[in-house]
C-alpha cells in the first residue's frame, strides 16, 4: 500500500533540522524491511506572528510503498522515533496518511493549501484527521506539529508544492551535462525551463553549486533557465527556487 | 542602518527578504553566524544572514534570535 509520511515542528534553532530526521525516519522504514521510500520534499506552511514556529515553518513529506500488514509497527516506530529524536522546547506532529481507498483527498489537498494563506487551529487539523480516518498525533510541548504535519501531507498530494530535500552531485568530466545523464545519476524526472518547456534529452546545461529539484506535476523536476550571455541553459539558484 | 527592534524585542533586518547583498554584508559583519539546514537555505551567498540558522523569517524579513 502507499502512505504518505510527514512530520513538522522536530526542532530548535540548535538541533538537527527536520528535514533530516524525515530521511532517518524513511531510512528505518526501509532498514526494518516495511517497504521502499520516496525521497522527502520540503513544503512551507505560513509564516504570520500569531503561529509558532522554530524559524522557517516547513514541513517534511516522503512517501513509501509498504506492506500494509506493517502499518501498525510502522505507526508505532515512527511515533517513538519522534519522541525520542526531536530536540527539547519543540512541538512535533506526525501525521501517516494511506492513500488507497482515501476518498477525502480534495479535503486534504484543500486544507494543505489552507496551511499556507491563514492561521489554522490544532482541533482543525484533529477533526479532519479524525473525519478522513488518518493518522495524526502529537509528541511534545504543544503539540502544533500537527497542523503543518497534515498539511504536508496535503502539499505533497497536489504534486505541486515544495522542494526535495537536500542536493544532486553529479559527476561530470566539466561542469556541463545533458538531462539524460541528470536523470540518469538522480531522482530527476523531467528537466523543464523556468517557463514550462521540457528540454530534450540531450541538451546542454550549465551545472550551477547547488542542483536541487522541485515537486511539479507530481514529478521530481529540475528547473533551469536560459542564459542569455552564454546562450546555455543553467541550473536554477537558491534564490530561484525559495519560492517553491 | 541594517536593523530595528521590532515589538518582540528583537532586531529585525529592515532590508526585508529580497536585499540578498545587504543580508550577506551583515553576515560577514556578525560573528554569530551558522549556517542552516542546506535546505532552509535561500540565499547563493553562502555566508548570508539568510542562510543563517538564527534567522526566523517573519512575513516581510526576519528577525535574529541571537543578538
Ligand atoms: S541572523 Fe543574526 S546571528 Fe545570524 S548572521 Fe545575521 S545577525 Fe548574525
Amino acid at each position: 500500500m502507499k502512505i504518505l509520511v510527514c512530520i513538522d515542528d522536530t526542532d530548535n534553532i540548535d538541533s538537527r533540522g527536520t528535514g533530516e530526521l524525515a530521511s532517518m525516519l524513511a531510512a528505518d522504514i526501509e532498514d526494518h524491511g516495511w517497504g521502499t521510500c520516496e525521497p522527502v520534499t520540503r513544503h512551507q506552511m505560513l509564516v504570520h506572528p500569531d503561529i509558532a514556529y522554530t524559524s522557517h515553518n516547513s514541513a517534511m513529506c516522503f512517501g513509501a510503498e509498504i506492506d500494509e500488514s506493517r502499518l501498525g509497527e510502522l505507526t508505532a516506530h515512527a511515533r517513538e522515533f519522534l519522541v525520542r529524536e526531536s530536540a527539547s522546547g519543540s512541538d512535533p506532529g506526525l501525521c501517516i496518511v494511506p492513500l488507497d481507498g482515501l476518498s477525502e483527498t480534495d479535503d486534504l489537498i484543500t486544507f494543505g493549501k489552507k496551511a499556507k494563506q491563514v492561521v489554522i487551529a490544532k482541533e482543525e487539523a484533529y477533526a479532519l484527521a479524525e473525519r478522513i480516518g488518518v493518522h495524526l498525533s502529537e509528541h511534545g510541548g504543544t503539540g502544533i506539529g500537527v497542523i503543518g504535519a497534515l498539511a504536508g501531507t496535503g502539499l505533497r498530494l497536489t504534486g505541486n508544492d515544495g522542494r526535495f530535500r537536500g542536493h544532486f552531485k553529479i559527476e561530470t568530466e566539466s561542469d556541463q551535462v545533458t538531462p539524460a545523464e541528470i536523470m540518469r545519476q538522480t531522482h530527476v524526472e523531467v528537466v523543464k525551463s523556468l517557463d514550462g518547456d521540457v528540454l530534450n534529452e540531450n541538451e546542454t546545461i550549465v551545472l550551477g553549486k547547488k542542483v536541487k529539484s522541485v515537486l511539479q506535476d507530481g514529478k521530481s523536476t529540475l528547473l533551469v533557465y536560459n542564459d542569455p550571455e552564454g546562450d546555455c541553459w543553467r541550473t536554477c539558484t537558491k534564490q530561484q527556487l525559495k519560492v517553491y | 542602518m541594517l536593523w530595528k527592534t521590532n515589538k518582540n524585542g528583537n532586531k529585525e533586518f529592515l532590508g526585508g527578504q529580497e536585499s540578498r547583498h545587504l543580508a550577506e554584508r551583515a553576515a560577514l559583519e556578525c560573528d554569530m553566524f551558522v549556517a542552516d539546514d542546506e535546505d532552509e537555505c535561500v540565499s547563493d551567498e553562502p555566508r548570508s544572514c539568510y542562510n543563517c540558522r538564527y534567522r526566523r523569517w517573519t512575513a516581510t524579513a526576519f528577525e535574529c534570535l541571537k543578538t
